[in-house]
Order: structure tokens, then sequence, then C-alpha cells
């Protein structure tokens, strides 16, 4: 086999002058390392922003047939789309409308008619209650949780008994069993029985308004959609049904993304000068070398190579340190909040950034390099060499 | 084409300078056999260095050709221009211009790696030429660290590591002391007589010139005398 004496001399001529290669690994290195740190933050601070919108969320949402105002069969629906794969929770959901009247106030409300155990599958609605429990819904007839602002404006409290009345509804009496607080403005407006007593309030039997369903993974909502479309309802994952997440989430981190991209290009291009320097020092040697037979390919090779390896060295640092930085800044419990519940900043480090950032930079160096190594292959050999 | 001359130089011009312009060379006319060993002497700026360059492709001549082994320099690409400086010349200037990063042995080995050597075995080439010049014991030394003659001949061993059939010295000894340059010029010689390589040294040492098989004197570019040594 050929050795590669080009890579030889390349790695010769970092070694010899170690102080300017230390320094240029460093420069590219921390670059690196601010783009390695913002991308674990932005990713971190994504998928916190994820969990605290989409994952209250259903993913997914099933609505009745065209033309049709209720999901008739939907006992054998909700049974299949549980088989559907990635699916972790089905919850068939009656809604309807209701005024709620209670010591002479009056309210519109929003009824929800939900099993309980399968609700919370989907929503996580357990953690929200504040006061009594959204299990009596089922242990206790014509029962009602509602949310702390609803319940202020009615001025109920546990125990107190509402009259639930609309227009060819049957009329009510709903104990209140529980009052519950998600910290949205839908705290005022949604009511939430069993389906049963749903049922009776709006006068229909077996049938619901819409099945709500979580995947084991917000990005699987699409795939889980498509497949429910093809039972013959119409399903739409969290990105149809909410698009302006998406959008503000992904704008955010494409400018971060773009100026600690120009950070590294800046760093990138101090190498150029670097090695620019050198080719002049070393004109002499590339003299040399050519009377020798290094041919002009191979002399832009070594130049290239000397900038690619720096690149290389530089990413490859700065991405360790930059995770290093990342992972213990967002494992240090600050003891306050720094974000909406939380009270550490929600780092999170993925291997695929790390190595997309180290082949940009490498890939950047490699070019960059490509200037200052054809200056050095287009030297004249006597020229270079000198007359003294 | 001859097999008797290793270089044929046919009408050989050179001109510097684009405003104004500079003779360098001025038709000249030189057959060089193989084995040979041959001086060119002559006063200063008289086109010596010029011709020697021409002669190493290291440098393209205004006109006029130089045939190297039959095949015109001029005509080559840079593959083939690089791959027989590698394999066919030597070169030795009057500055060592060694590679300062590598040791005397790396420098030798250094025309074996570019030729496609594996380093194992170019190491063990470089070792035993190193040797042949006298600087068995300075291998791992650098540049820096060895004197001036001692850096002659590691340049010396370098020209020579690739077993090239022309070798071309630019004043190889013009920067040493006398004794010093005639121990070079005794080493050369005795190099050339066992491998039977042509060597074309470029001198203004006429004692020097006295002990080469053929002196050609250049005077403004051109060749003023060209005499067979007898002694
Ligand atoms: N690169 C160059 N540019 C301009 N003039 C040059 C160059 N190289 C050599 N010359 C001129 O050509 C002439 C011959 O130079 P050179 O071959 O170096 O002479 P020598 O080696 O015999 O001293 C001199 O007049 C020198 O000044
Ligand atoms: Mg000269």
């Amino acid at each position: 086999m050929r050795p590669v004496y080009e890579l030889y001399i390349a790695i010769r001529h970092l070694t010899s002058r170690r102080r300017q290669t230390i320094f240029s690994v460093l420069a590219v290195g921390l670059a690196v390392m601010g783009l390695m740190w913002s991308q674990a933050l932005m990713v971190g601070f994504t998928d916190e922003m994820y969990s605290k919108t989409v994952d209250r969320m259903a993913h997914v949402t099933v609505e009745p047939k065209e033309d049709e105002n209720y999901i008739h069969l939907y006992r054998k629906l909700t049974e299949d789309i549980t088989h559907i794969d990635g699916v972790v929770g089905v919850s068939p959901v009656l809604a309807g409308a209701a005024t709620f009247e209670y010591k002479g106030k009056n309210k519109n409300v929003a009824i929800q008619g939900i099993k309980v155990e399968a609700h919370d599958s989907v929503l996580h609605i357990n953690d929200d209650i504040v006061e009594g429990s959204f299990r009596d819904l089922e242990v206790t007839p014509n029962s009602v949780v509602v949310g702390d602002a609803l319940a202020e404006k009615l001025g109920v409290e546990i125990g107190d008994t509402i009259d639930a009345s609309f227009p060819e509804a049957n009329p009510a009496a709903l104990k209140v069993v529980g009052i519950y607080d998600s910290g949205t403005p839908l705290d005022e407006t949604i009511a939430i029985t069993s389906l049963s007593t749903a049922q009776d309030f709006l006068d229909v039997s077996n049938v619901v308004t819409t099945i709500l369903v979580r995947g084991d993974d917000r990005e699987r909502a699409q795939a889980i959609s498509e497949e429910i479309d093809t039972m013959g309802y119409p399903a739409s994952g969290w990105k149809e049904t909410n698009p302006e997440i998406i959008q503000t989430l992904k704008l955010e981190g494409t400018s971060n993304t773009i100026i600690m991209s120009l950070i590294i290009i800046i760093a990138s291009f101090g190498i150029v000068s670097t090695l620019f320097m050198a080719v002049m020092e070393k004109t002499k040697e590339i003299g040399m070398l050519m009377a020798m037979g290094v041919p002009r390919r191979s002399i832009m090779i070594i130049f290239v190579m000397e900038s690619g390896i720096l690149g290389l060295l530089g990413a490859i640092v700065g991405v360790m340190v930059g995770a290093a930085l990342a992972i213990q800044m967002g494992s240090y419990d600050y003891g306050m909040e720094v974000m909406a519940g939380i009270s550490s900043i929600p780092f999170v480090v993925r291997i695929q950034d790390a190595v997309i950032i180290v082949l940009f930079t490498f890939l950047l160096n490699l070019i960059a390099g490509i200037y200052p190594a054809s200056r050095a292959s287009k030297l004249k050999p006597v020229e270079a060499i000198g007359r003294e | 084409m001859s097999d008797k001359y290793i270089i044929q130089i046919k009408n050989l011009t050179k001109i510097f300078g684009d405003g104004v312009e500079i003779k360098a060379l001025d038709g000249v006319n030189l057959d060089i056999e193989r084995g040979e060993f041959l001086s060119i002497i002559g006063p200063s700026g008289s086109g010596k260095s010029t011709l020697l360059n021409l002669i190493g492709i290291l440098d393209t001549p205004t006109s006029g050709t130089v045939l190297l082994n039959g095949v015109d320099v001029t005509k080559m690409s840079d593959k083939e221009r690089s791959r027989t400086r590698n394999r066919e010349l030597g070169f030795i200037f009057q500055y060592h211009h060694l590679l300062p990063d590598f040791n005397a042995l790396e420098n030798v080995m250094m025309p074996l790696l570019i030729s496609g050597v594996k380093s194992s075995k170019a190491r063990e080439v470089a070792r035993k030429v190193l040797d042949e010049v006298g600087l068995g014991d300075r291998m791992e030394h650098r540049p820096n660290q060895l004197s001036g003659g001692q850096n002659q001949r590691v340049a010396i061993a370098r020209a020579l590591a690739n077993k090239p059939s022309i070798v071309i010295g630019d004043e190889p000894t013009g920067n040493l002391d006398s004794k010093a340059s005639g121990n070079i010029y005794e080493l050369l010689r005795q190099l050339n007589r066992e491998h039977n390589q042509t060597f074309i040294l470029v001198t203004h040492d006429e004692r020097m010139a006295a002990k080469t098989d053929r002196i050609i004197r250049l005077v403004d570019g051109r060749v003023a005398e060209n005499s067979i040594n007898s002694g």
C-alpha cells in the first residue's frame, strides 16, 4: 500500500508549530462549543415547550363522519384504535353545552362526558385536580368536576349542587365532586361529568362526539391519525389542529443555528490566516518538496489536510466541552423556578446534533483550507527555493 | 536519441524579466554522458544556476530543449515532472534546504516516501545512505541541531536516497570551509564511482573543478569552454 506521505507531512507541520495549532483548535473549539451548547439548550427548550403544550393535549382527535353529529359505534371504534401501534390512551368524549345555575348565578359552560380512567390516560387530568377527585364522577351519580375559575364564578365548593339545563336537554342537578386547575382559560368554561351523566343530560344514548387519542410519542400522531382515517373516521394530529405551535418553535431554532454557524465560519477563517502564514514561512520548504518530486496536487492536499485536521480537532473538542457543559448545567438544580414549573434548565444533548456539527465544521475547514493550499501549490519551484 | 547521453541540451535560452530583459542563457548546447562527473564554472551571473535549474526541471526555458534520457522535459505534465524529479534527479543546493520539522533520517526518507516506498523500507535505505555519508550517529537530530557541514551531508544523502540517475549540485560546498568542502567533494566523487550516477556540480572553486571529468565554463550565458580533464 502507498504510504500517505501527505498526511505525514501535514501532521508534522501541525505538531511543529504547536502554539498556532493549539490556538487554532481552541478558536474553532470555542465556537463549536457555543453551537453545541446552544443547540442543546434549543432542543431542551423546544422539548420542554412541547411537553408543556402538546403533551397536555390529545395527540389525535377523531370526529364524527361527515354529515353526522355523533360517532355512533364508538365502543368498537375505541377498541380498534387501542390496537393501533403506539397508541397508549383512547378516550371517547361526549361534548355539549349547558347553562349552570347556582344560587342565582348563571354561566354557560361546555360539558364533557368522559370515562375517567380512559380520559386520564390521554390528558393526565388527575394531575390537575386540586380538590376532590375525578374518580368520584363514576361513584356518585349526577356529579361534576369544574375548573377553579368556574367554581369561583359560580361560588360553588365541593359538595354543592348545581342546576344544569339547556334547550332540548334534560335538566339535572349536578353535585360538585372535584375542582381542577389546568392553568388555562378553559378552567372557566369546561365542566366534566361521567359519560353516562352527559348522555342522560344531552338526551342521547350510546354516542360520543369525539374520541381523543394519545400516542407513546407525539411524533407518531400523523401515522396514528392516518390509520384511523382508514377506519372511516376523520382524524387529525395535533400538528393539523395547532399549526402555530410548530411555526413558533421552528422559527426560533433556525435563527439561533444561523448565528452560531456564522461564528464557526468566522473561527474557521481564522485558520485560513494561520495557514497563510504557514505557507509564507514554508515557501522554501514547499520549493524543496517540489524538487523532491511532490506534485502540485499533493502540496495542495498537505495544506488542505492541515486545515481539515485543525477543524476536526476543534470540532471534537468543542462538541465534547459544549455537551459536557450542557449536561452539567442541565443537571444543576437552581432551587427556584427558571421556567414555568421547572427548577433546572432543560438541556438535551443529541448525538445527531454532535455528529452534524462535527461534520459541518470539518467540511467548512476543508473548504477554507483550499485557498491558502492552492497558493502553496502554485508556487514555482525555483522561485520558492530562492536564490541565495 | 542516444543511449550514451543521459542529458542533451539544444539551443537553450532563458530570458528573465518583462521590463528589462536579462538573457541568462543564450543558445546553450551541451551533451552529458551517463556516469560523467562534470563541473560548471564561470563568473557570478553567468547563468550557471539557471542552467542547472533547467536541467532539474525546476524552471522552464524561454526556448530550446532539455532531453533527459531522450525525453523532452519541457513537454512534461506536472505529474511527469514531479515523477522525474523524484526518480531521476537528486538536488543539492548551496544551502541544505532540509525540512526543519523533520530529523536527519526523516529528511532522507522523504524522497522514498514520496515515491511510494513503505516507511520501514525507506527507513532502512535512509539509514544506509546516512552511514555512507558518515552521519550514522546523527540520524535523530534535526537540522537546527547539526552543523553546516553535517546538514550538507544530510542533504547529499537525501539527494542520493532514491538512487537518481542524475545528481545536480549548485555550489554544494559554497557554504562550507575548505576542509569540509574538500571532504564533501571526495565523498561525491566516491559515490559517483560506486554507483555510476551522473554528477553535475556548479562551483567557482577552480581547484575542485580541476578534479572533475569535464569542465564547462559559462560566460554571459554561453558555453565559453568545454574541456575534458586528462588528469
Ligand atoms: N528569477 C530571476 N529573475 C530575474 N533575473 C534572474 C533570475 N534568475 C537569474 N537571473 C539573472 O540571470 C543571470 C544569471 O543568473 P544565475 O544563473 O543565477 O547566475 P550564476 O548562478 O552563474 O551566478 C543573472 O544576471 C541573474 O541576475
Ligand atoms: Mg548561482
